[in-house]
């Protein structure tokens, strides 16, 4: 009757998915049920699913093809999906939310899993928790400037320890006056050439764009204090070197910037050391923002463990 | 054989009713109409009301969430304060129950026909009377009140495929309480004063709601609150207070005026308002983008809310600008090639309102009807009388409608009018009043004078306020008092009267 009825279209769904704690997280699902496999991103540190759009756009052929499922979803406490009722919050606590993605979206059939940063120590805390997801399950992973801990260390100096030391209560003042500090973050918004800039200087490399910039910014100003405060520990207290064994059933594609700051190069040295199946990509001029720096090289990197058809 | 006014014979003669007035519909506009009817002494007249309860709107719309922008001091008769209202903006309940207790109050029911949906209204030239065919009897009036409002009808989107639909299909003024919602993936099309009370009340419930949004409305926060038990008493000691109140909230919107329609630059502060409403509960850049308006706030409806951005920011929400290509039996498919699978389709696409429905049913002296006679555009003499319709009076018809205050103050103020032009019938014993093409003429002038320039035309947006032209065919342009000003009293020059007794000598 009209073009539109024959023209090829995406199967698109919003689902919140319930975790047994009360956190609801929401996910976006493109392609059909019947494709065979599942590609399930998870997003890093204060960021939301939209880090993952350049990624998504480059697997939309796949996912009309039929080739593939897509998943992304919102950490918890970040993008649009809520807090639930465990406090503090751990890598963990997101394993186990992944796992519940997994059970609710992706029940059945090949897995491809794809973490950014702490998406990628997502990963790593599901496959602690549940090895026997991974090689039945989950058929390859892809992570992305990501580390297995260590991120922290014991203070060294007296200025260190001082700062340890009033890191909880700077973190907890900022949450109970988050209104205040949210007023004082819109004064500098994304759009403030200063603000790029220490974004830039931070997380990106010398190579990325000032759109890639603006972009990234923008997500992360998005993001709450609770996020930025709740997280930031849990960070510091990400170890799962012990489980990275559990990977080494499939394939594992470990890329980085080699200018990255927050999971410098040496950490997914580290990985792809401790993971006998892991292939190790150093990507020149790029920070800690790989999925937006070079997204045809992380998209590259998760076509490589799909499955052959 | 023309004595119509005793009660004896508004008996039904051959199937017949013959009545003096004739008002069609029961909402704030029929009733109060009735109301104006009672004081001025005419008891022969009937309500025609195509439900089965008086409210009409606030009946209709019964959506979940369904509630009303104005304050319920000032969004109820003046002469009808209610102390008792639960919450300072009250929900479509409490507004029909104060609607049903109006009618009570002044015991308007036994003048109601309930069932009787109007089908066709004639005017008999010969007979001097209108004709009017319902589907609860024929009735045979001398005076004709259309108090069918503009939201009304509801408007259904011509979306190909939609028919084919397999799921549950509701528009929001037809809303179907007995479909449990729970679990579904709902599809809600359109975001305006509908959809933004609407997708928060329903979102928790639902699966997952995608709301399907052609422009984006300008949102400030809602001033919304549980009366307290002081309050209600104090009202009800002290009436004068509640009055006051009602004074300054009716002096506060005014001041809107002066931006939409005086110098659109003083809305700026509202605008600003209205954006850092929007800063502060959507965090999502992209939502962000997707929700904010690129036009000046006051061109379409400014909307309150507190709940819409949370609603649509949550886990299981979507806002989609894509823009709907086509529906299938289970699915909405938007232009960028998405399929979104749906089990239910909430149409809050509003209201026929540029095209009154009851104007392609009212036929005039020469045979045209309403709707033919404003093909080029709606004229009328103050909103109220049309030439070539003879004692037809119009409630809440063209340039009536405001965005800014109350419509109950228009609709009194109409009322007032029509109640100046019965008594000018009553006492120069007139069969027949009619406007003048010349009045009409001046009134589309003084429209489309005071029109220019204000947010509705000049702001950057099209809207339900505009109609096929681009005219401003729906809203008073102007500060309400000055409309108040302008039907206090009959302009008896703008209308030709013709005597009683020469219509009886014609007839006979």
């Amino acid at each position: 009757m009209t073009a539109a009825g024959t023209t090829p279209t995406t199967r698109h769904e919003v689902h919140a998915v319930p975790t047994p704690d009360g956190a609801l997280l929401h996910a976006t699902v493109d392609g059909e049920a019947t494709a065979p496999v599942t590609v399930v991103l998870a997003h890093g540190w204060t960021l939301a699913q939209a880090a993952w759009d350049d990624v998504a756009a480059l697997l939309a052929p796949d996912v009309a093809a039929g080739a593939l499922r897509l998943v992304r979803y919102d950490q918890r406490g970040h993008g649009r999906s809520t807090w639930g009722g465990t406090d503090p919050v751990s890598i963990d606590l997101l394993g186990e939310d992944l796992a519940a993605v997994l059970t609710a979206l992706a029940p059945t059939g090949p897995v491809v899993l794809g973490g950014h940063s702490m998406g990628g120590m997502t990963i790593m805390a599901l496959a602690a928790a549940h090895p026997e997801l991974i090689g039945d399950r989950v058929r390859g992973v892809a992570l992305v400037d990501t580390s297995a801990g260590e991120l922290s260390h014991p203070p060294r100096t007296a200025v260190e320890r001082l700062q340890q030391k009033l890191l909880p209560a700077v973190g907890g003042w900022a949450v109970a006056h988050a209104r205040r500090v949210e007023g004082w973050r819109r004064r500098v918004p994304p759009t403030h050439p200063r603000h790029r800039a220490v974004v830039r200087g931070l997380l990106y490399g010398t190579d990325a764009t000032e759109e890639m910039v603006a972009r990234g910014a923008a997500i992360m100003a998005g993001s709450s204090v609770r996020a930025f405060v709740a997280f930031y520990p849990a960070l510091g207290a990400h170890d799962k070197a012990a489980a990275l064994a559990e990977l080494g059933t499939v394939p594992v594609e470990v890329l980085v910037g080699d200018s990255d700051k927050l999971t410098p190069v040496r950490h997914s040295g580290k990985l792809a050391e401790a993971i006998p199946t892991a292939h190790l990509q150093i990507v020149p001029g790029c920070g800690h923002m790989l999925p937006q720096e070079r997204p045809d090289l992380v998209t590259a990197a998760i076509r490589r463990l799909l499955p052959a058809p | 054989m023309t004595s119509t006014i005793e009660k004896t014979s508004a008996e039904e003669i051959g199937g017949v009713r013959e009545v003096h007035v004739a008002v069609i519909g029961s909402g704030f506009a029929g009733l109060g109409m009735a109301i104006q009817l009672r004081r001025q002494g005419i008891e022969d007249f009937v309500v025609l009301e195509r439900g089965d309860d008086v409210g009409g709107t606030w009946r209709d719309n019964s959506y979940p969430g369904a509630a009303c922008d104005v304050q319920s001091n000032l969004y109820s008769f003046s002469f009808a304060p209610n102390p008792d209202w639960p919450r300072t903006y009250s929900e479509q309940p409490e507004i029909f129950a104060y609607l049903r207790g109006v009618a009570d109050r002044y015991e308007l029911r036994d003048k109601h026909v309930f069932g009787a949906e109007v089908t066709a209204a004639t005017w008999d030239d010969a007979a001097r009377r209108w004709d009017v065919e319902t589907t609860a009897g024929a009735f045979r009036a001398k005076v004709l009140v259309s108090g069918a409002g503009a939201l009304a009808d509801p408007s259904y989107p011509d979306i190909p495929g939609i028919e084919t639909f397999a799921g549950t299909v509701m528009h929001t003024a037809r809303w179907d309480h007995d479909h449990d919602l729970a679990g579904e993936r709902v599809a809600v099309v359109g975001t305006g004063a509908s959809a933004i009370q609407v997708v928060p009340a329903i979102q928790p419930r639902v699966g997952s709601i995608a709301v399907y949004q052609r422009t984006p409305p300008w949102v400030i926060p809602r001033g919304d609150r549980p009366t307290t038990p002081f309050e209600r008493g104090l009202y009800r000691r002290f009436p004068a207070v509640q009055k006051a109140v009602r004074g300054a909230l009716y002096a506060g919107r005014e001041f809107l005026v002066f931006g939409m329609a005086k110098n659109r630059r003083l809305l700026a502060p509202v605008q600003k308002l209205a954006r850092t409403h929007l800063e502060r509960q959507v965090r999502d850049p992209q939502l962000r983008a997707a929700v904010t308006p690129d036009y000046t706030i006051g061109c379409k409806r400014i909307l309150i809310s507190n709940d819409w951005y949370p609603a649509v920011s949550a886990p299981n929400a979507e806002v989609v600008t894509a823009g709907i290509a086509e529906i299938r039996p289970h699915s909405v498919v938007t232009r960028d090639g998405v399929e979104r699978p749906t089990d239910t389709l909430v149409l809050a696409t509003g209201f026929h309102v540029t095209d009154l429905p009851i104007a392609h049913r009212i036929t005039g002296r020469d045979g045209r009807s309403l709707a033919e006679v404003w093909d080029e555009g709606m004229v009328t003499n103050r909103g109220s009388a049309v030439a070539g319709f003879p004692n037809l009076f119009l409630l809440v018809g063209p340039n009536v409608g405001v965005g800014h205050t109350s419509m109950v103050y228009m609709i009194e103020s109409q009322v007032a009018y029509v109640g100046e032009a019965l008594r000018a019938m009553a006492v120069e014993d007139l069969a027949v009043l009619e406007t003048t093409p010349a009045a009409q003429e001046a009134y589309r002038e003084l429209i489309a004078q005071r029109s220019a320039g204000t947010v509705w035309l000049g702001g950057g947006c099209g809207s339900w306020y505009l109609d096929r032209h681009g005219h401003n065919t729906t809203l008073w342009p102007d500060f309400t008092f000055l409309f108040r000003r302008l039907t206090k009293h009959l302009d008896r020059d703008n209308y030709v009267g013709t005597p009683e007794r020469e219509t009886a000598g014609v007839a006979a």
